[in-house]
């Protein structure tokens, strides 16, 4: 698994953009990376992850699963052990000291805040279908609305490759914004990180004034 | 945000954009919907509905078309007849075929509470 914000770190340490990445290393519609035919990792190499320094959440954790409930409480499990990892596991430790050396602090603040987003788009996506607000218009083509639900469009992606999502490829998608905003693109992760979450509630907060006030208002709820 | 004047729209294009992006965000991330478990997301969209304890029993239905153990086609509810199943009311489902409009048989009619 990996979201927008850990595609665009691991593109930035192989010193290429979010596009080529999600064309490159990314399978089953841009959410996931590639393996190779062996199951390895793509970016497994004898000596070592080659996008270590900004590997995903779920690499940073692992042996250990992470899942949080609707109070923010979270849980730990552990993965059962695999026969071809490497990796040394003991049993003296705890999970904070484990995690403490792992950098997970920003990517939890990350997970939590895309998770708002998602949590509004389920929202949307529940009120559409009940109050049928969706408008066809004649110049909607199918070919139009099939370009709408990939990112890279003219990237010549495989169908279960191409992103499910233009919101996907953080480089493209903030082009667009950034040039329809007249503001400069930011060159720093974080920002550009930061900026991705501003342009995705920017998007939601259109569609969300477009079909009026939700009773149930899921955009209001607390996170914790 | 003020309210627009009626109808407020959104295309087919917005649409499934915005489905393709909760598609991909619920894969990448790992957020959980409706009635499966764990998951930092369910719990707080659970506390939107009314019935929370019948979806927690179950949040998908299928329809399938079989010719003998091959599956033919497959396809989920949508969303809307999913909520009238999950109300706990009697459903009706009707298999009927047609051509050019006109009703040529009705297969049978299921009747039952879910």
């Amino acid at each position: 698994m990996a979201g927008p914000h850990e595609v665009l770190g691991m593109s930035r340490v192989l010193g290429i953009g979010t596009t080529e990445f999600l064309a490159r290393y990314a399978d089953n519609g841009g959410t996931t990376l590639r393996s190779e035919a062996d199951g390895r990792c793509v970016f497994l190499t004898s000596s070592g992850c080659r996008v270590h320094p900004r590997r995903p959440l779920v690499c940073r954790l692992y042996p250990l699963g992470r899942s949080t409930n609707e109070r923010g409480e979270e849980r730990f499990a552990l993965f059962p052990p695999q026969a071809e990892c490497e990796a040394v596991a003991g049993r003296d430790g705890t999970i904070e000291t484990f995690l403490g050396p792992q950098g997970v602090g920003p990517y939890f603040v990350w997970s939590r805040r895309y998770g708002e987003l998602y949590r509004r788009m389920m929202g949307l996506l529940d009120r559409l279908d009940i109050e049928g607000k969706i408008d066809v218009p004649s110049a909607d083509t199918p070919a139009e609305a099939a370009q709408a639900g990939s990112g890279s469009a003219g990237s010549g992606q495989e169908p279960d490759r191409a992103p499910l999502s233009s919101w996907q490829d953080v480089d493209a998608s903030l082009a667009e914004y950034c040039a329809a905003k007249e503001i400069a693109m930011p060159t720093e992760i974080d920002d550009t990180i930061a900026l991705h979450l501003r342009a995705m509630e920017e998007w939601l907060d259109d569609l969300e004034s477009r079909l009026g006030e939700d009773q149930n208002d899921p955009k209001g709820a607390p996170e914790s | 945000m003020g309210k627009q004047e009626d109808p407020k729209t959104v295309t087919r294009r917005e649409v499934l954009k915005l489905a393709g992006t909760a598609a991909a965000f619920c894969t990448s991330f790992g957020f959980l919907h409706g009635g499966q478990t764990g998951g930092a997301v369910q719990g707080k969209h659970l506390g939107m509905n009314v019935n929370k304890e019948l979806q927690l029993k179950w949040q998908r239905a299928e329809i399938k078309w079989y010719s003998g153990s091959e599956v033919l086609f497959s396809a989920p509810f949508p969303a809307k007849v999913l909520k009238h199943l999950q109300s706990d009311e009697m459903a009706a489902v009707e298999i009927k075929l047609f051509r050019t409009g006109q009703l040529l048989k009705n297969l049978g009619t299921i009747q039952a509470k879910h």
